[in-house]
């Protein structure tokens, strides 16, 4: 191991890995049919203190550092061949920390509680049909109206849109406050699902079967003031920070995912004979074995690095522009590795692999969808190369 | 009230594998635990704790069974105490429920002390006892539960051969064998654990804990190890999968006529 | 003292792969034995150049030869000898036989003196009876000082005693008390050099250990029920029979019973720790009401009715008739799990059953791995089919 981990998140990662193989790997292949987390599940996990984990302690939060959320996160991708409660937990996780930083003692004072107990889902909800990576290109808009705002459009491509509307909770969200200033006119703020004006709509997505995916148009909704966070017409700055979050942990994901599969190949390769000699002994597939091993590693020491990252900014320690250039290094890759990885695996696996019986299989479609949820690998690109040749020339 | 909790780090004996070729127990990669039956007896420690009450849980062992005190601490226990020395390694129970009771002794006052069953890898259940031998303290062994604590006089529920008994003591007492009372023992939540560490934990060594160096550890021991060997496997038997239960059973009954079993 | 000699070594690894503890590794081809290290000889065995060598410290010259004769604590239930008793006594005949010496057997209770006459019947030479009323129920604080106090008057070399609840809770107390080694739940028993060497298992019973008591006496073991052979029964013999005045105040005692609930649904009246045969019901079971297939399965056999503590958690049956790491430890002649997986933690209380069969639905129950016979199947059809067919199998013999 390269990375150490203190006793304490040792001790997380324990628990939470009890947890993990007891409650949700014997169910994991199940959430695929039932297009949904059991709520006992969600209910331990909330007990374990795993929801929205970044809260403040005074909301009930448990007050961890970023690394933890990490091995939080690790834990649950080795269970769950899904993602499922990965999603669960890591959208939370980074958007509560945004919540967290820069939402008002109002809003967190009503928020956080109910998500920390499981009950309300917090999501976020930036991407339109027409504006996905180019966030600047929105258009839903907020306005003042009396005494709060009023907001107007469309989210699409949104996971835990059903979760929030049946349950309860929200999502972080951005609109246009002062369209014709571009991005120094937008403002980041809480928007409640359960809210009159918002009609929700489902979509039929690849994978992370037990987490929905959906999106909801925006008509007339009334937001009050404390449901702004940071402040107005300067939310484009702030958002950044969570995309951030979720990215690092989602590294970590891709790794853990990729490893588990890994795992199970090793597995299988060393009993599977194939014209008498099992096939671990083929150096076309060990080979593809250490290759695979290597890199995933490596992804895993980067993403714990853009956690610990994280933590240093909040210190005051690391600039805002190295956090994002880090954390765009660690996600630049994690879901080609990770697929490259478990294609793989599902390979070696012959006509198994390619059944619905196959763990890898789901792991596959879970994995895939990181190369574009919250910022695609091309935008990670863009971040990198801006961050070495400068803004201006490039 | 104080009430302390004597826990051991142990190999996870569930986890153990015995290599098929040599017949030899694997300990590579076997985790260590938390003694299941000692995180029980310090839940139910928990269970009665009144407000102003402190729990401190002691454990002998190498400096790596500090992980097992500190889930103790995640899990409620307010305070920790490690010891660790060389020399108290090789111990048996004798030697090990000496080190245990000079640090009680050391402790000062007590009400209650909760020790497992037994430990899963030694399997002995002596080390309770022998440690109320030593303070000449009363003892209830295979407890179930507590079932009430009012002052000095405790009600308990322990087990018997066909059933149980209720039993009432005055304070001092020992008390062990807190079976589980709930399905899975809790993992401590994310909260718990920040707590932790934050909680006192000391460690102490044969110097700091005093008594006869010559009671402690390998040295100390009274009985000794000589050897020590896998038991022959047990090997899978005959399975019967018929069409109906009748043609099952009926070869069932064949079978154990001809091995001359009924 | 462990030494490994670094000229002779190899690093060949067996004694890596022999280690119980995780104590040695090999480090540039030499073996390096870590903190870990009980001295228990693993290594020592395994090593084919004699490169590890051990020093035990010695033991001074006490004279145990003051020591004699071996004891058994008898144990007596519901004004009847346990029958586990009589197994202690089988064994201790054999090894009182091996060392020359006398088989004792300590009597202690209320109005137990007439049980004397079925120890001398199985062989025993001496029997030492301490009768009083307050001695009709066990406490450890009246029974611990009787022993103790008998046994360092008397000087037995060895003393066993039975591995029931009442045994575990008396033996350790009376060996603390006077500084004594004991091992529990022993397996095997046998003299070698002159010592008592005691088997037993551990670790869940995945290893076994021999053990010894080198320096103290009497040395002492506790031993499980359904191990050992009972002593049988003899043309004549005329034990000796001592009597030991006691005199107990229960008003001293401390731990006071209030209340005694017996709640088992075996009709056989036997505890799963000693019964010879067992019948075992898991959560395949499905519900309290189903359970009386099982008990009737084991009226037929006259066997004691156990369970899998998933059937105990669910409310189905008493927590006493539990088999299983937090339950009791088992040794019948036969164990029929019904609706059982399997789980380590129930193997490890009935794994030393003699005849293991299971019956389960589902094909990969880990269950099938220790069973002599195993039945796929609904035990809702098997076990009620299994005990008609065997209910006219045995009136048949």
């Amino acid at each position: 191991m390269s990375i150490e981990f203190s006793e304490e998140e040792e001790m997380i990662r324990e628990s939470v890995r009890e947890f993990a193989q007891s409650k949700i790997a014997p169910i994991a292949l199940k959430m695929e049919e039932t297009k949904e987390i059991p709520r006992d599940v969600i209910k331990g996990m909330a007990e374990l203190g795993l929801m929205t984990c970044t809260a403040d302690e005074k909301y009930g939060g448990p007050g961890l550092s970023a690394v933890s959320a990490g091995v939080i996160a690790e834990e649950l991708a080795k269970a769950d061949c899904t993602g499922s409660t990965c999603v669960y937990y890591l959208v939370p996780a980074s958007w509560g920390f945004l919540l967290n930083k820069y939402g008002t003692e109002e809003a967190k004072q009503e928020i956080f509680p109910k998500n920390v107990s499981g009950e309300w889902f917090l999501g976020i909800a930036t991407t339109e049909s027409d504006a996905g990576s180019d966030v600047g290109a929105t258009k839903t808009t907020i306005k003042p109206d009396g005494d709060g705002f009023v907001v107007n459009g469309e989210k699409m491509y949104i996971s835990g849109v059903r979760e929030a509307v049946t349950h309860g909770g929200g999502h972080i969200t951005i609109a246009h406050q002062t369209p014709e200033r571009g991005t120094r006119g937008m403002t980041t703020f809480y928007l409640p699902l359960t809210a009159e004006g918002i009609t929700p709509t489902y979509i039929d997505d690849l994978g992370r079967e037990g987490i929905s995916c959906g999106g909801f148009s925006i008509d007339n909704v009334k937001i009050p003031k404390h449901y702004i966070l940071g402040e107005e017409n300067k939310g484009f700055y702030i958002i950044h920070e969570g995309y951030e979050y979720a990215r690092a942990l989602i590294s970590v994901i891709c790794a853990s995912a990729g490893l588990k599969s890994l795992e199970n190949g090793i597995n299988y390769i060393k009993e599977r004979k194939s014209f008498g000699k099992p096939l671990a002994q083929y150096q076309e597939i060990n080979f593809r074995l250490a290759e695979h091993y290597t890199k995933l590693n490596m992804l895993r020491d980067l993403g714990y690095k853009a956690l610990k990252t994280i933590d240093l900014e909040q210190e005051g320690k690391v600039s805002r522009f190295e956090t994002s250039n880090i954390v765009a290094q660690a996600k630049m890759f994690c879901s080609d590795w990770a697929c490259e990885a478990i294609n793989d695996v599902m390979q070696w696996q012959g006509a198994f692999g390619y059944s619905r019986e196959c763990p890898d299989q789901a792991a596959w479609r879970a994995v895939r969808s990181f190369s574009l949820a919250e910022g695609t690998k091309e935008v990670m690109k863009m971040i990198v190369a801006r961050e070495l040749l400068g803004k201006k020339q490039y | 009230m104080r009430f302390i909790v004597c826990v051991k780090q142990v190999p996870d004996t569930t986890e153990v594998k015995i290599d098929p070729e040599t017949n030899t127990l694997i300990r590579e990669g076997v985790p260590s635990i938390l003694n299941p039956f000692d995180q029980f007896a310090l839940e139910e420690a928990i269970k009665i704790k009144q407000e102003g009450d402190e729990i401190i849980v002691i454990s002998m062992g190498p400096p790596q069974a500090k992980k097992a005190l500190l889930k103790c601490l995640a899990l409620g226990a307010d305070k920790a105490i490690l010891l660790s020395d060389r020399i108290f390694a090789g111990a048996d129970t004798w030697a090990t429920s000496y080190t245990l009771t000079q640090c009680i002794k050391r402790i000062g006052d007590f009400n209650i002390i909760f020790c497992g069953l037994q430990a899963i890898d030694g399997d002995t259940a002596q080390v309770g006892p022998e440690i109320a031998a030593q303070l000449g303290i009363p003892q209830i062994t295979y407890c179930e539960s507590v079932e009430k604590l009012e002052g000095k006089k405790l009600t308990a529920k322990v087990q018997t051969d066909d059933g149980y008994k209720i039993v009432e003591t005055r304070l001092p007492i020992l008390i062990t064998g807190i079976t589980p009372s709930s399905f899975e023992p809790t993992n401590p939540p994310m909260i718990s654990i920040m707590k932790a560490n934050k909680k006192p934990f000391s460690t102490w060594n044969a110097e700091e804990l005093g008594g006869s160096k010559d009671n402690y550890g390998l040295n100390g021991s009274l009985t000794e190890v000589i050897k020590v060997y896998s038991p022959p496997a047990r090997q899978q038997g005959v399975v019967i999968d018929e069409e109906t239960a009748e043609i099952a059973v009926q070869k069932l009954i064949d079978l154990l006529s001809k091995d001359k079993v009924i | 003292m462990i030494n490994v000699d670094k000229e002779k070594c190899t690093g060949c690894e067996l004694c890596e792969k022999a280690c119980p503890f995780g104590a040695i590794t090999i480090v540039e081809k030499i073996a390096v034995i870590g903190d870990e290290c009980t001295l228990c000889g693993a290594c020592v065995d395994q090593c084919n150049v004699g490169a590890i060598t051990i020093q035990r410290k010695k033991i001074e010259d006490v004279d145990l030869s003051q020591y004699q004769d071996v004891w058994i604590v008898a144990e007596i239930k519901d004004d009847k000898v346990r029958k586990v008793s009589f197994e202690l006594l089988g064994k201790a005949k054999e090894l009182a036989d091996d060392l020359k010496q006398k088989v004792c057997v300590f009597l202690l209770g209320d109005n137990v003196k007439k049980f004397a006459q079925d120890f001398s019947n199985r062989g025993a030479n001496r029997i030492y009876v301490a009768e009083h009323e307050a001695l009709k129920d066990y406490y450890t604080e009246t029974y611990s000082s009787v022993v103790t106090g008998i046994i360092s008057k008397y000087r037995p070399n060895i003393v066993l005693y039975p591995a029931t609840i009442n045994g575990r809770d008396l033996a350790p107390r009376v060996a603390a008390t006077l500084e004594l080694g004991l091992t529990a739940d022993c397996t095997g028993l046998s003299i070698h050099d002159g010592l008592l060497l005691q088997t037993r298992p551990a670790f869940g019973g995945n290893i076994m250990a021999d053990i010894i008591c080198p320096a103290t006496r009497p040395q002492m073991a506790t031993v499980r029920p359904n191990v050992m052979e009972m002593a049988p029964i003899q043309d004549s013999n005329n034990a000796e029979i001592i009597d030991i005045p006691v005199n107990i105040d229960l008003q001293g005692v401390k731990v006071k019973t209030k209340e005694v609930i017996s709640e088992t649904t075996s009709e056989c009246g036997i505890p799963v720790c000693e019964a010879d045969t067992i019948v075992s019901g898991g959560r395949g079971v499905g519900s309290k009401e189903n359970f009386k297939l099982i008990e009737d399965l084991a009226k037929v056999l006259n066997a004691a009715v156990g369970a899998s503590r998933a059937a105990v958690d669910l409310g189905w049956i008493p927590k006493s008739q539990q088999v299983g790491q937090s339950g009791t430890t088992v040794s019948p002649k036969i164990y029929i799990a019904c609706g059982i997986s399997g789980t380590i933690q129930h193997l490890v209380g009935m794994k030393s059953s003699d005849i293991i069969i299971a019956i389960n639905k589902d094909p990969e129950a880990t269950i099938f791995n220790v069973a002599n016979y195993g039945i796929v199947g609904d035990l809702c059809e098997i076990v009620p089919l299994l005990t008609k067919a065997l209910e006219k199998k045995l009136s048949e013999n």
